[in-house]
């Protein structure tokens, strides 16, 4: 039903094209789902980062392609010993409502978001910080739980809190932090209003005033920015991209791969899962399914801008020829592999598992698709004991640290991994207490080209984030997906 | 009186009871909020301390006596998404949803009388004919895509209206509507039906020979003995508007109501908010059936309350 109604509505508004009423220096910003709280540290939650992106900051910061840089940090922290850290702050930065920034509302920040009634959501996030000292006011130390090489990617996901005001009981309701953006007013289930900081310390944004909605339906959000209601629409679908102003797309956070059985059944044999590789036209899959907006994968859960990302490790080139040569070599030719999916979760999600199937069948595999309900998919995902052959999977990573992706299903034993390879699993281990980053990087180039060797995983794409903007809206969107309206401009 | 209201009330506990228990056995037998509101990546250990904190890893019968304790004071608990009251979010939405019911079954109704009369005058003739189809093509049409189709041509074509959301009465316009149109065709035909089986009655002969003016035939009399089917299925339509088209209308326009919320709580396994609004909406259910009872008596005296 999905589909006919993206069809229908595609047809029907290919013809229509209208004009877009520019407002002055104030946009509107479409979301796919309103947040549930403006508590910036209690969930795990898109339509909230989404907004509080604006309002909070971090003491680390990233540029859009990716890269770490000091945010209300005054400089990179300084690892003291192999766990604990300086981190020094920016002066004469102050709240939205005034109170100061500094060592206090930072150590406070820590502890409240690590506190375990607190349950915070975002508590895998920063599960290795185990405390924060105030050494004078602008000086704080931050202690690990032995050495944490990821300290830095984990602060830039912590927004710092101011301490009297997060107390009061309207606190998730009346956010307050130190960004270019101040809360103006949240009209549930209609709007959410954020207005320029008139006081921020750093670079001054152009635009004025921001409007967040909440519309879930892709095609809804659409016919918004084309009657001039939205500037800014997020997750627009790739078959819309000719009816927008304009399309803005950017290397996303969201790795289809498909997880190899390496232990049993026909995906024992390396030469088989090579073979399941050279098969699948990669780039037919990110034209014909999104429209271009996807890469193909380098043979990695990782994009160029993730720390561990091995520049020498390539794609599978498209190789029919040599997967069925692999697979006659391996006595595999004919074999039945059975490959689990999941419909409606990720984009296009259903539409990959089968593409590759029919890719598979080409070389000479017996495929059997199976596509179930999410919970049931998940169970199979999830099941520890009896490995389907073949797992699609979307990897999400938001740290851009291998650590994550790689720890869930490269390790042997993580949550969706399905081989049992000891050395590998060893590299990454090793990885995650390794806090000199040259060494550190260089434990994850041998691991991305170990687990490339033997084929663990179909790579597939690497998703690409695209936006529909209006045509006097200026944005080169990130890499890290976040929406920082600072960084837009309105030309008129 | 008293006694057949608090009769029906009964009733309609039994009903609102059955339907809640049985939400709260399917939704535990399919579902688990756990794995799909975590991270794919989440390990073992967070899983299973999540599992505890919802108090999921109780036993079920636990689970259950709880969730019956609860419900006899109306308290479904905290919505594992929006971590707010179960109730509090539904009140918040149900307005809305109801707005929107009836306005859009309201307009329905008005505008199916007078169709349906003269679509009944001459059954056959040129106005029957167009009537019937332009019903036909209304029952055709998916709702969602109807929605669509007047987003596109109003909204972004023309502009008179918004697209979505709920920012101002006009808003409400095209959801109304969307909301309207299939509901209007159904009814529409039955107001046909019923009228043309009236008009061939003796007693309209009758009144017509005795010379009271052709106006007052049909729309007092044979209107008040045909109107009995039509209040039946507008109150049908109303309930399908609050329990069914809501989850449609809602989604397509971004109307922030029960319907949409019932979507989303789905979405994300959050089974105290849909064990929230299965009540609510069986509630609302039993009361229009309630009043709809009400309404027979006063349309045919021979009805009574009993």
């Amino acid at each position: 039903m999905n589909r006919m109604r993206r069809l229908l509505l595609t047809g029907l508004m290919l013809c229509l094209v209208g004009p877009v009423y520019a407002q002055a220096q104030e946009i509107v910003i479409a979301l796919g789902s309103e947040p549930t709280t403006l508590d910036p540290q209690l969930r795990e939650d898109g339509g909230e980062r989404a907004v509080n992106d604006n309002i909070y900051e971090t003491l680390m910061a990233r540029k859009p392609d990716g890269t770490l840089l000091p945010g209300l940090a005054a400089a990179e922290p300084r690892l003291l010993d192999s766990s604990s850290w300086e981190v020094k702050l920016r002066p004469g930065i102050t709240f939205q409502n005034g109170e100061p920034f500094n060592a206090d509302a930072v150590v406070y920040s820590i502890k409240r978001i690590i506190d375990p009634q607190f349950n915070s959501e975002q508590m895998s996030f920063f599960n290795t910080i185990k405390d924060a000292q105030k050494v004078d006011d602008l000086t704080v130390k931050v202690f690990t739980d032995g050495p944490d090489p990821i300290l830095l990617s984990r602060l830039y996901w912590m927004k710092i809190v101011p301490p009297s005001h997060s107390k009061d009981a309207k606190f998730a309701e009346k956010p307050v932090g130190t960004g270019p953006y101040r809360f103006v007013r949240w009209n549930r289930g209609q709007n959410i209003i954020l207005e320029k900081n008139q006081a921020y310390w750093g670079d001054k944004p152009q635009i004025r005033k921001v409007t967040y909605r909440f519309v879930s339906d892709p095609g809804t959000r659409l016919a918004g920015l084309k009657a001039g209601e939205f500037d800014v629409i997020t997750n627009l679908l790739p078959e819309f991209k000719d009816q927008v102003p304009k399309a803005i797309h950017v290397m996303g956070l969201e790795f289809p791969i498909i997880i190899l059985h390496a232990d049993a059944g026909p995906t024992k044999d390396v030469r088989v899962r090579q073979a399941l590789n050279y098969a699948v036209d990669k780039k037919a899959l990110a034209e014909g399914l999104f429209e271009g907006f996807a890469q193909i994968s380098p043979g990695q859960l990782l994009s160029p801008s993730f720390f561990g990302f091995n520049k020498d490790v390539q794609a599978y080139p498209y190789n029919p020829e040599k997967a069925g040569a692999l697979l006659k070599e391996a006595g595999a030719a004919g074999v039945t592999v059975e490959v689990i999916g999941t419909a409606g979760r990720w984009l296009k999600d259903r539409e990959m598992v089968e593409a590759v199937a029919a890719f598979w069948d080409k070389v000479g595999i017996k495929s059997k698709v199976r596509i179930f309900e999410f919970n049931e998919y998940l169970n199979r995902l999830f099941d520890r004991k009896t490995r389907a052959d073949a797992i699609f999977v979307v990897s999400s990573n938001e740290l851009m640290d291998a650590d994550k992706s790689f720890s869930a299903y490269y390790k042997a034993g993580g949550i969706g991994s399905s081989n049992t390879d000891k050395e590998l699993a060893s590299l990454i281990d090793a990885a995650r207490t390794e806090t000199d980053p040259g060494k550190r990087s260089a434990l994850y180039h041998q691991a991305v080209k170990r687990a490339h060797e033997q084929a663990y995983f179909v790579w597939l794409l690497n998703i690409e984030d695209v936006y529909g903007v209006s045509k006097h809206v200026e944005w080169a969107a990130r890499v890290d997906a976040k929406m920082l309206v600072g960084e837009m401009t309105v030309n008129k | 009186m008293g006694r057949y209201i608090l009769k029906r009330f009964g009733h309609g506990i039994i009903v609102i009871f059955g339907v809640t228990v049985f939400v709260f056995v399917i939704t535990r037998m399919v579902g688990d909020p756990v794995k799909v509101m975590l991270p794919l990546e989440a390990t073992i250990e967070q899983r299973a301390a999540f599992e505890k904190q919802l108090g999921l890893d109780r036993p079920i019968w636990v689970q259950f006596i709880d969730f019956m304790t609860d419900m006899a004071g109306l308290n479904f608990g905290n919505s594992l998404w929006q971590h707010r009251p179960a109730m509090t979010i539904v009140l918040e939405k149900l307005p809305l949803t109801l707005a929107l019911a009836f306005l859009g079954i309201g307009l329905a109704f008005a505008l199916s009388i007078p169709l349906g009369i003269i679509a009944s005058l001459k059954p056959g003739g040129v106005s029957d004919r167009f009537t019937v189809f332009i019903s036909l093509i209304g029952l055709s049409i998916p709702q969602f895509w109807l929605g669509l189709l007047l987003i596109v041509v109003f909204a972004v074509q023309l502009r008179w209206l918004p697209t979505s959301g709920v920012d101002s009465p006009a808003h409400i316009i095209l959801p109304a509507i969307t909301m309207a149109l299939p509901a209007l065709a159904r009814l529409v035909m039955i107001v046909r039906s019923s009228m043309i089986d009236e008009l061939n009655r003796q007693y309209v002969k009758t009144c017509t020979a005795k010379g009271l003016p052709f106006y007052r035939v049909v729309g007092v009399h044979a209107l008040r003995n045909a109107s009995l089917p039509v209040v039946t299925l507008c109150g049908w339509e109303l309930i399908r508007a609050v329990a069914g088209y809501s989850v449609v209308v809602e989604t397509v326009f971004a109307w922030p109501g029960l319907g949409l919320t019932a979507m989303q709580a789905i979405e994300r396994e959050d089974l105290i908010l849909l064990q929230a609004i299965v009540f609510t909406v069986a509630l609302v259910v039993v009361v229009i059936n309630i009043i709809m009872d009400f309404v027979y008596t006063l349309i045919d005296p021979r009805l009574k309350l009993a």
